[in-house]
């Protein structure tokens, strides 16, 4: 800013500004010249006032101002800006004229060093969804009961630990394998990626488990990685990413078949209780045989109501066999009176008749076959089912069609799904 | 179907439509009773596939020359850290 402010401070004493006018002039003059910029430097004096506006002091080592950021701003802002922070602030700068302050007004606040991350996971991850690895169809079912369970975490971290007290409280006689692996730090990365490599190689795991208790941005950082991103997406075992970082999604999270918020939901994600699994059972076992009993019983009800009414056929068929035998025998005996003497045909005849009889006996029983089929599907049980009741006059043996045809005093047989129940007619309404 | 062993969700779906079945009396008296019998053997089954996996927690290593090699792990024992081979992570 080399040019010189043209502000015409020296009128003398007759044409002094007011402070207001000097103040704004000021404040003009620096809008006027200074746009939006990006400025670094490190917290310090951070205070939220209870409007919500965020006030500090960013400063360096020669030099500080004072910034605020109004709530509009501010409620954007996904980390807790605190003292001692390097951070990079978007703004412009002005004076609250009231007491005469320069001040920075500030849009955006990024910590630094993680903005360059930030940048990073947002490039990688478009790069890695325009390859298509984040795709929903290409994720796999969670097998539902994994004989075996393969677990990549630090080998002395929480994580392993929640996920194994979680794992074998639901599932007791559960085979897990752990393939410890580095998280953070240098070649964390790469170590994970090796590790659910290895598991694959290993084969047995049905469902991995890939992750880590929560931490700072920069802990998580190996799951952003592209190398563990590939290794998740190479996997032929299903995994489920559990990065414990309930807000943020990593990238391991996009690719994985199916991501938990913790180590902990992960491991009850992987495996059903089985308890509950055992209780679903045996319920399912015990109401089957009870369903069995049930209608073993309504079957013997309908059998004996079937046998009531198929004694009278069966007793026309006997009637029949011995019509078509007494024939037979007659004709063999007229013929043997007709002189002809020939015993021989009569008795071929006679064989051939009733030979004849007992085809159309076994035709009979065929028909009867197919009534005892044809009552079966009539039955009135399968009326009762639905609620109806037959009721049946006991003075006749009736079923009652016609309220005239019942007498007051007549007893009534009502048969409904289950049982009978006798009753006596009081009055009637015909 | 045949030859591949069937899967648990799935025999216990069966398992419980043939219960739905019986209990709503859809079937005939030959065809529940064979319904009962299946879900019989569905009920061995499925409790022999909640059975049949032993406990086991394995650690699994890769040596130098790439060879996968598995320990037994005990976890509740494992809590303090041991000779460590690893990157000493901060327990989290």
């Amino acid at each position: 800013m080399e040019e010189r402010l043209d502000l015409q401070l020296a009128g003398g004493r007759a044409r002094a500004l007011s402070v207001t006018a000097l103040v704004r002039m000021v404040r003009e003059t620096l809008e006027a010249n200074l746009g939006d910029f990006w400025v670094v430097g490190e917290i310090s004096n951070a205070r939220l006032a209870p409007s919500n506006h965020f006030y500090f002091t960013l400063k360096d080592d020669r030099a500080a101002i004072n910034v605020v950021m109004f709530h509009r701003a501010f409620q954007h802002v996904r980390f807790k800006p605190e003292d001692g922070m390097e951070v990079i602030v978007r703004g412009r700068v002005s004076v609250f004229e009231a007491r005469g302050a320069l001040q920075l007004y500030a849009e955006e606040i990024e910590p630094r060093g993680v903005g360059a991350l930030q940048i990073a996971f947002d490039q990688l991850k478009k790069r890695l969804a325009a390859e298509g690895l984040f795709d929903q169809a290409r994720k796999r079912p969670l097998p539902f009961l994994p004989r075996t369970i393969g677990i990549v975490t630090a080998r002395h971290g929480a994580g392993l630990r929640d996920i194994l007290t979680v794992l074998l409280g639901r599932f007791p006689n559960l085979h897990a394998i752990v393939r410890p692996a580095k998280v953070q730090g240098e070649g964390a990365a790469s170590d994970i990626a090796d590790a659910i490599a290895d598991l694959n190689r290993d084969g047995r795991a049905e469902v991995l488990i890939v992750g880590r208790g929560g931490g700072s941005l920069e802990d998580l950082w190996a799951f952003n990685e592209e190398k563990v991103a590939r290794a998740i997406f190479r996997s032929a075992i299903p995994v489920i990413s559990a990065v414990g970082h309930e807000i943020d999604y990593t990238i391991a999270d996009f690719v994985a078949d199916a991501r938990a918020p913790t180590p902990t939901a992960a491991a009850q994600m992987a495996v059903p209780s089985r308890a509950e699994l055992k209780e679903r059972v045996a319920a399912a076992g015990a109401a089957l045989a009870a369903g069995v009993r049930r209608e073993v019983s309504g079957a013997r009800e309908t059998l004996d109501d079937l046998a009531g009414r198929l004694r009278r056929p069966d007793g026309r068929l006997r009637e029949m066999r011995l019509r078509a035998g007494r024939l037979a025998l007659a004709l063999a005996h007229a013929m043997r009176a007709r002189g002809r003497g020939d015993a021989l045909a009569a008795a071929h005849l006679r064989d051939r008749l009733i030979a004849s009889g007992a085809a159309s006996l076994a035709a009979r029983r065929h028909h009867l076959a197919e009534l005892a089929a044809r009552l079966d599907s009539l039955s009135p049980l399968k009326v009762l089912e639905r609620g109806y009741a037959a009721v049946i006059n006991s003075r006749d043996g009736r079923a009652v069609l016609d309220a005239a045809r019942v007498e007051v005093g007549d007893e009534l047989d009502i048969r409904v799904k289950r049982g009978r129940l006798r009753a006596r007619t009081i009055a009637r309404e015909v | 179907m045949a030859a591949k062993v069937r899967k648990f969700e799935d025999e216990l779906k069966d398992l419980e439509s043939i219960v739905n079945q019986i209990d709503a009396g859809e079937l005939s008296l030959e065809d529940s009773i064979a319904a009962f019998e299946r879900g019989v053997a569905l009920v061995k089954s499925l409790n022999q596939k909640l059975d049949e996996v032993e406990r086991k927690v394995e650690l699994l290593t890769r040596s130098a020359a790439g060879v996968l090699e598995t320990e037994p792990f005990e976890p509740a024992a494992d809590d303090k850290p041991r000779e460590t081979k690893d990157n000493g992570d901060p327990p989290f």
